[in-house]
């Protein structure tokens, strides 16, 4: 006779209550996982974004809000100012862009970008998007209504190489399509920067060209020293080194993760009482039981053993079911605010409910309902053999 | 002696009332004898039992288990003699729910470490001498009173103990099968010579044992 089998048995004995357990830990695991699972996605974009243009200054209006490499709000670069930037002692090429993320899908605003127009110059690709290669049978745009589409945009709207669509009003041909994972590239509309000028100023003289300057610099000279020297010699415009991107975006993310983190903690903490009440009730209906245990003469810690082991099943199994329901969740809800189709996130479930994030929370869980079980164990542990097997009362 | 017991004392507090249970009881139980302890309800029996078992603590006197001196020794040690010498056998069976009568009977020797074949034989062997051989997979529930407490005795004879302590062990049962089981209970003890302390409030019972020990109001008469 096996001691786990017993408290499989023991588990199934009263099946409503460990029922409601399971159900209890569920519910928290699927919060957890859900809101873990998108805060870590967005973070990742935004850690993402950075990536883009590492070893580089971008240049954007005074005031702009930037999240890492990309002006989220704000004002707009005229064409004087690229070559006021390209003059500036020690830049070797400033790059302009244009940059919009899309929160309207039709008439429908979203909550979180849904896309991303980054309008450059041509021949200027890699600048954006490096060494990541178009796939088989693309180019990259040699006229100015071609385009080239990150891979979630385009199985979205079942686009692929040499087809047509239209948006606000100009008929564009899909050139290419990105080869990448990138949570950023993937929802990217990469345009020629004339199109996307036309496509975002359409009614507008003034000569903006773009809201975002890519300055490179020659070798020997640090990004801070090339960065003080647009900062005095051009006025109006913030440059940002990949130090202070960071520096800006590090509080938000601090915050995000401190919010998550305070989520989770609380959740496990109700978790933790759930489990402890339920155990105890579970405990004092089986003091009997523990008794005769105890008086044929059962060591405490397998008595403790029996105790933290059933809760440890119960945990794990209402984590298995909470990761699953709350995976779930996680990609309904990106699905929802972003009107991306589920089945675009189901593809690809890993990138958003990382394998790491579910070791994580299985583990936490489990070790949750072990302590948790503990005060229970204890509990079970001290029963008074005489006063429980007493059969006059 | 297997079992001798020192002026042994228990007392409880009861709200502000101070009940004494068991009263400067002095014993000596020798290796292989069968005794009954006799007396009316709430006379002392079953702490009398619960001390010589060493399931509760005396307020003063000694219990000595083979020669040992009980009150000197660690609770560890208190459940290894429990689960390698001592048998208990329990007026409501108190059998696990949850186990069929195989794995009840099983259980103090899987407690013990015996390897899981063994168990199984060893088992099978004991509730086939209470006459259960076909009742094995049966889940207490599904089993009468008189089949619970058989299952019982197989329990405590799983480990052949030295002793075996029975606390009312027909009280739930009929008079017949309560003579069945005493005559069982006798029978298996005399066969592994395991020395029996039956407490008991049924004279019938009593008058089978070699030793009779009567208590009243925790005092013993012999």
């Amino acid at each position: 006779m096996r001691i786990t089998v017993m408290c499989f048995r023991n588990l199934l004995r009263r099946r409503l209550r460990t029922t409601l357990c399971i159900f209890g830990i569920s519910l928290a695991t699927v919060f957890i996982v859900a809101i873990g699972a998108t805060t870590s996605h967005y973070t990742n974009v935004i850690r993402d974004m950075n990536i883009f243009f590492a070893g580089k200054i971008v240049a954007v209006p005074e005031g702009a809000m930037v999240v890492q490499g990309f002006p989220v709000v704000g004002g707009n670069i005229p064409e004087n100012i690229v070559e006021e930037l390209s003059q500036v002692e020690g830049v070797s090429t400033a790059v302009p862009m244009l940059v919009r993320f899309g929160y309207q899908i039709e008439t429908v605003v979203q909550l979180a970008p849904s896309n991303i127009t980054v309008g450059v110059p041509y021949g200027n690709w890699s600048t954006l998007v490096g060494r990541i290669p178009l796939e088989s049978g693309g180019k990259w745009p040699s006229v100015n209504d071609e385009v080239v589409l990150g891979q979630s945009i385009a199985r979205q709207y079942g686009l692929e190489v040499g087809a047509t669509f239209r948006a606000k009003d100009v008929n564009l041909t899909v050139s290419g399509i990105l080869d990448s994972r990138s949570a950023l590239l993937l929802r990217s509309i990469i345009v020629p920067l004339d199109m996307a000028r036309e496509l975002h100023y359409p009614n507008l003289e003034v000569n903006w060209i773009g809201n975002m300057v890519v300055v490179t610099f020659d070798p020997g000279l640090s990004e801070e020293q090339v960065a003080e020297k647009i900062r005095t010699e051009v006025l109006g415009i913030e440059a940002l080194t990949t130090d202070l991107r960071n520096e800006i975006v590090e509080p938000l993310l601090s915050d995000i993760e401190t919010w998550n983190s305070g989520i989770t903690t609380v959740l496990y903490a109700l978790s933790m009482v759930l489990i402890t009440l339920v155990a105890m009730i579970n405990i004092s209906e089986r003091r009997r039981d523990f008794a005769t245990l105890d008086a044929i003469g059962a060591p405490k810690q397998t008595i403790f053993r029996i105790v933290v082991t059933e809760i440890m099943v119960m945990g794990l199994i209402g984590c298995i079911i909470g990761v699953v329901v709350g995976s779930f969740s996680a990609i309904l809800f990106a699905s929802l605010y972003t009107e991306i189709p589920l089945s675009l996130f189901l593809a690809h479930i890993s990138e958003i409910v990382s394998p790491w994030l579910i070791i994580r929370v299985l583990v936490s869980t489990v070790a949750v309902a072990g302590v948790a079980g503990m005060i229970p164990a204890v509990a079970a542990t001290r029963v008074n053999i005489a006063a429980e097997l007493r059969s006059e009362y | 002696m297997i079992v001798e017991t020192r002026d042994l004392t228990r007392c409880y507090q009861l709200g502000s009332s101070r009940i004494t249970a068991v009263n400067e009881a002095n014993l000596q139980i020798a290796e292989g004898s069968i005794v009954s302890i006799v007396g009316p309800s709430g006379s002392g029996k079953t702490t009398l039992l619960n001390l010589i078992g060493l399931n509760d603590e005396p307020t003063s006197g000694e219990v000595y288990f083979k020669e040992r001196k009980t009150s000197t020794i660690s609770d560890k040690e208190r459940r290894e003699i429990r689960l390698r010498d001592i048998g208990f056998i329990f007026q409501t069976f108190n059998l696990l729910p949850t186990l069929t009568a195989l794995e009840n009977v099983e259980l103090p020797m899987a407690l013990l470490g015996t390897p899981q074949r063994t168990q199984r034989i060893q088992a099978i062997e004991c509730l086939g001498s209470v006459g259960l051989a076909e009742r094995l997979e049966h889940k207490p529930r599904e089993l009468s009173n008189g089949e619970m407490q058989r299952v019982a005795i197989a329990r405590a004879l799983a480990n052949n103990p030295t002793l075996i302590l029975a606390d009312e062990p027909t009280g739930e049962l009929d008079s017949e099968t309560g003579r069945e089981i005493i005559e069982l209970l006798l029978r298996l003890s005399t066969e592994k010579a395991t020395t029996v302390i039956v407490a008991t409030h049924d004279e019938r019972v009593a008058e089978v044992s070699k030793a009779k020990l009567a208590i009243r109001d925790g005092e013993i008469k012999t």
